[in-house]
């Protein structure tokens, strides 16, 4: 790496973050804040084209004239509790109570602008110091503020639940607000350690919980502006299907239609209602170029180890060749992954107003400065001249992390001169949209006699998930393959002295995306289902094997690791005797330092496979919300059973075959299982909790089924027959 | 077509083609919005509203069935927040919603289940309500459930 590019970066980081007091922009906050230096390390170790490191982690408060706080988050709020978390981390600081914090969204038009999408869950983690360190500068500038009128020594003030005073005198934060007009800008105060906490770590109710028990909380298709329309998108079932001809009389003629819309193969019929569009939109009349022809054998015979560009991304000793010199020692197996949709609950909208200077943009996604730049591009308008607005999401999983329709919004919004409202069917959402790709993976072992693995390798087969998407053709180009998203937990943690992994990256004709875990998901259930293939042949018990392995002591990962296995055989009765007719399997994974494990007991019901009871053990670091955390544990649960027993998208001729729930059956309140989760503080920072608790869920429900039955299936979902 | 009903109490009127879908005319012409949309096939239950106390999903209801009928949506649950429904109390205990966008749908499936089986087990729940959630509440909405009908029955 050179250092130019270096010091490029360094200086893209050096942004600003605001505090506004009294209603205007009082202090600017230009400390070096672990966001940065997060993702300063990322990009850096990355080497990647100095583009993409523009960062501006700014994010601001303001005190309102309630004398409540206004937090205005960069991350998005999509069910994952970001917002109680960064509230509950500012609330901390600023000796307030959780209540008195309001928190709202950024709008990319005031500036604060968060370039990395919500994703990774890394929201926290980044933001732990910042916010912090921003509300207790807030903090200290009150104190200030209050020392200067009351002619006492800054010393002398005290805060206590949104309230300054000193020797008899007493005002709210508010009232300090209103009356100072000249503020000092402070050092960075101290943070307050981790034994003065009052609120972090502690049981709160999440700051958006009432709005959504009373139904007043708003999500994009809520929305409104004054005088908008509604526009219906007309798209084919097909792949990468163009336009051949368009035949709209009949629509035209239809009630409350204002216009039918065609910008290349973007046709949309614009009317009063959403009714009136959806009526008349399906009086349009297409004929379809339909060019992708994809089956589903294709997919298959694409993805697979072997095909398309290796990157070696981890080796230790000679693991290849020791596989090689004793070819009739060796344990080989296939697992396999399907493409899969993220079906969160509510489809991609947005409202876009496209006037001569200025786009209004609202739409809940989990990249709002991505969507700035999309619409930008889309309708040929400056950046700066856009406005981004993001409402609640009703769920992200990174189905959000594409562009959604905001640009498809404008540029209706331009032809017609009106505010637009656009929204996909349940339909387009699973056939026009972006999929977990499928994925393949061979797993090598060479054990010893006393059954213990002297060397391993993992081949991935994966497309792009992410890369390409984040630093384009020639970031792609330079990483070798897509490592970092799609390949994420492709190598192997334990301390095995000959290790190799490898992934291989072969484009699908197929729009590929993110879903929550990303590369997490098929990895794990690869590796550790060989792991637990491995424990079983060698008749060993699945946990111990596993800490057989874990033994570097040097190592903070591996050590946490042993203590997240040693709590699961305590907590999840590991080792007393199981009923008949239960199977129990165990899997672990490290997700950007989140330790989850589960371990999982199923039954076979009327031939089919049912997950009973769940025990879940997840060192975190740093709790900050408790409640979150569970909540997040129970989410990942049952979307990983979802994923291992029922879902799976095919194609066929170019289309996606399955095009409503119906089609692609989710886990339901009928196999919900006993859920205990048990939280380890391993780190004094906080890591991810929204994902890492996923990954686990697949193998250790292979590694039940293996042990009821003997039989190992190796492919999701998961099938007796 | 004219027609006249009753939207959480209050007497409605609205002239609409009568073959618009409860659940449009609900959000988009009377701008109450906690019911949702999430399929508009009656597979996902995001759109569950009452119609004369039965728990209907709104999608797939034409507007002209409705003339004279009383129809609750989770506005008017509760008589007011300083009086939450059962469920909505439980709902807060419980902490039950991550992205909320099912959330309007599955109360409203329990406050019809509650009212009708006042102590409902694990398998009345489970066969009662198929509505889907994705981020995966559903540990907690049993819970809900049975903590609402507890309050409901200490209530009478
Ligand atoms: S929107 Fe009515 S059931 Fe899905
Ligand atoms: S809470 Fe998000 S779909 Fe149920």
């Amino acid at each position: 790496m050179s250092t130019e590019k270096k010091s490029f970066s360094r200086r893209k980081f050096l942004q600003r973050g605001a505090i506004v007091l009294g209603g205007s922009v009082v202090a600017s906050y230009l400390g070096c804040s672990p966001m940065r230096r997060f993702t300063a390390q990322k990009v850096e170790s990355m080497d990647l084209p100095a583009s993409i490191s523009s960062l501006k982690p700014d994010f601001w408060f303001e005190i309102l004239a309630d004398n409540t706080i206004l937090l205005k988050s960069p991350k998005i709020e999509m069910g994952q509790g970001v917002w109680t978390g960064l509230a509950m981390m500012a609330a901390e600081e600023l000796e307030v109570s959780l209540d008195k914090i309001k928190v709202e969204h950024a709008n990319t038009g005031s500036g604060l602008i968060d370039n990395v999408n919500t994703g990774g869950s890394s929201s926290t983690s980044s933001l732990y110091e910042p916010v912090r360190e921003v509300a207790a500068t807030m903090r200290e500038m009150l104190k200030a503020a209050a020392a200067k009128q009351w002619n006492v020594d800054i010393s002398a003030v005290k805060t206590e639940n949104g309230t300054l005073s000193s020797s008899g005198k007493k005002a709210t934060y508010g009232e300090i607000a209103t009356s100072t007009k000249e503020w000092d800008e402070p050092k960075t105060p101290t943070l307050k350690p981790k034994s003065a906490f009052k609120i972090i770590g502690k049981v709160v109710k999440r700051v958006d919980l009432k709005p959504k028990v009373m139904g007043t909380a708003k999500y994009t298709l809520d929305s409104e502006l004054p005088d908008m329309l509604y526009a219906v998108l007309v798209k084919s079932p097909y792949l990468d299907a163009t336009i051949k001809s368009v035949d709209s009389n009949e629509a035209t003629k239809s009630v409350g239609v204002v216009k039918i819309v065609r910008e290349g193969n973007l046709l949309a019929v614009v009317a009063k209602s959403f009714y009136a569009a959806d009526s008349a939109a399906k009086k349009v009349v297409v004929e379809w170029n339909t060019p992708n022809k994809t089956q589903q054998t294709d997919l298959i015979k694409l993805v697979t180890v072997g095909n398309g560009k290796e990157a070696n991304i981890q080796k230790e000793g000679s693991a290849k060749s020791i596989l090689k010199d004793n070819k009739t020692e060796v344990f080989r197996q296939e697992y396999r992954t399907p493409m899969a949709t993220h079906a969160q609950m509510e489809v991609n909208g947005a409202i876009a107003h496209v006037e001569a200077n200025k786009v209004l943009i609202i739409t809940g996604s989990q990249g709002p400065s991505q969507v700035r730049d999309v619409v930008a591009k889309a309708i040929d308008i400056k950046k700066d001249n856009i406005d981004v607005h993001t409402p609640l999401l009703g769920g992200g999983f990174g189905r959000k992390a594409a562009p959604g329709l905001a640009a498809e919004a404008a540029i209706i919004s331009k032809l017609v001169g009106k505010p637009i409202k656009v929204y996909n069917s349940r339909q387009h959402e699973f056939q026009n949209g972006v999929y977990r790709p499928n994925t393949h993976h061979v797993l090598q072992a060479k054990m010893t006699k006393d059954g213990t693995i002297e060397a391993i390798t993992h081949d991935q087969a994966t497309p792009d998930m992410y890369v390409r998407n984040m630093v384009g053709e020639i970031g792609l180009k330079l990483l070798g393959s897509d490592f970092l998203s799609a390949g994420h937990g492709a190598s192997l943690m334990y301390n095995v002295p000959n290790k190799s992994v490898s992934v291989w990256n072969t484009d699908v004709p197929i729009p590929i995306s993110i879903w929550r875990a990303v590369g997490m998901f098929p990895n794990t259930f690869a590796i550790e289902s060989f792991i637990n293939e491995l424990a079983h042949k060698a008749g060993k018990d699945a946990i111990d094997f596993r800490l057989d392995m874990l033994t570097d002591k040097d190592d903070k990962i591996i050590e946490r690791s042993r203590k997240v296995l040693e709590t699961l055989i305590e907590k999840s009765g590991w080792k007393t005797p199981k009923a008949d007719g239960v199977g129990r399997g165990i899997a672990i994974g490290n997700d950007r330092k989140s330790i989850a494990a589960a371990a999982i007991e199923v039954e076979i019901k009327e031939g089919k496979i049912k997950v009973k009871k769940v025990t879940n053990v997840l060192d975190m670091g740093q709790i900050i919300n408790p409640e979150g955390i569970k909540a997040q544990i129970e989410g990942c649960v049952m979307m990983g059973i979802s994923a291992t027993l029922y879902e799976e998208l095919t194609v066929k001729d170019g289309q996606i075959e399955q095009a409503y729930f119906s089609q692609y059956p989710l886990a339901t309140l009928a196999d919900v299982p006993e859920i205990q989760s048990f939280l380890l503080e391993g780190d004094d920072v906080p890591y991810g909790v929204g994902e890492p608790p996923l990954a686990p869920i697949a193998p250790a429900i292979f590694g039940a089924v293996l042990n009821l039955t003997g039989k190992a299936l190796r492919s999701l979902p998961l099938r007796l027959s | 077509m004219k027609i006249d009903f009753k939207l959480n109490g209050k007497p409605t009127s609205i002239d609409v083609d009568p073959a618009m879908p409860l659940l449009w005319v609900v959000r988009d012409e009377l701008k109450l919005t906690a019911t949702k949309f999430g399929c508009g096939m009656a597979m996902c239950g995001a759109c569950t509203l009452h119609i004369d106390g039965e728990a209907v999903r709104s999608c797939s209801v034409p507007v002209e069935t409705i003339a004279g009928k009383n129809i609750i949506t989770l506005e008017g649950l509760s008589d007011s927040e300083a009086n939450l429904h059962p469920i909505q109390q439980a709902w807060m205990e419980e902490q039950v919603p991550q992205c909320g966008y099912c959330q309007s749908g599955f109360m409203m499936a329990a406050a019809k289940l509650i009212k009708e089986n006042p102590n409902p087990t694990d398998d009345d729940i489970i066969n009662g309500i198929t509505n889907i959630c994705r981020c995966g509440t559903h540990p907690r909405i049993i819970k809900a459930i049975k903590r609402a009908a507890e309050i409901n029955n200490q209530n009478h």
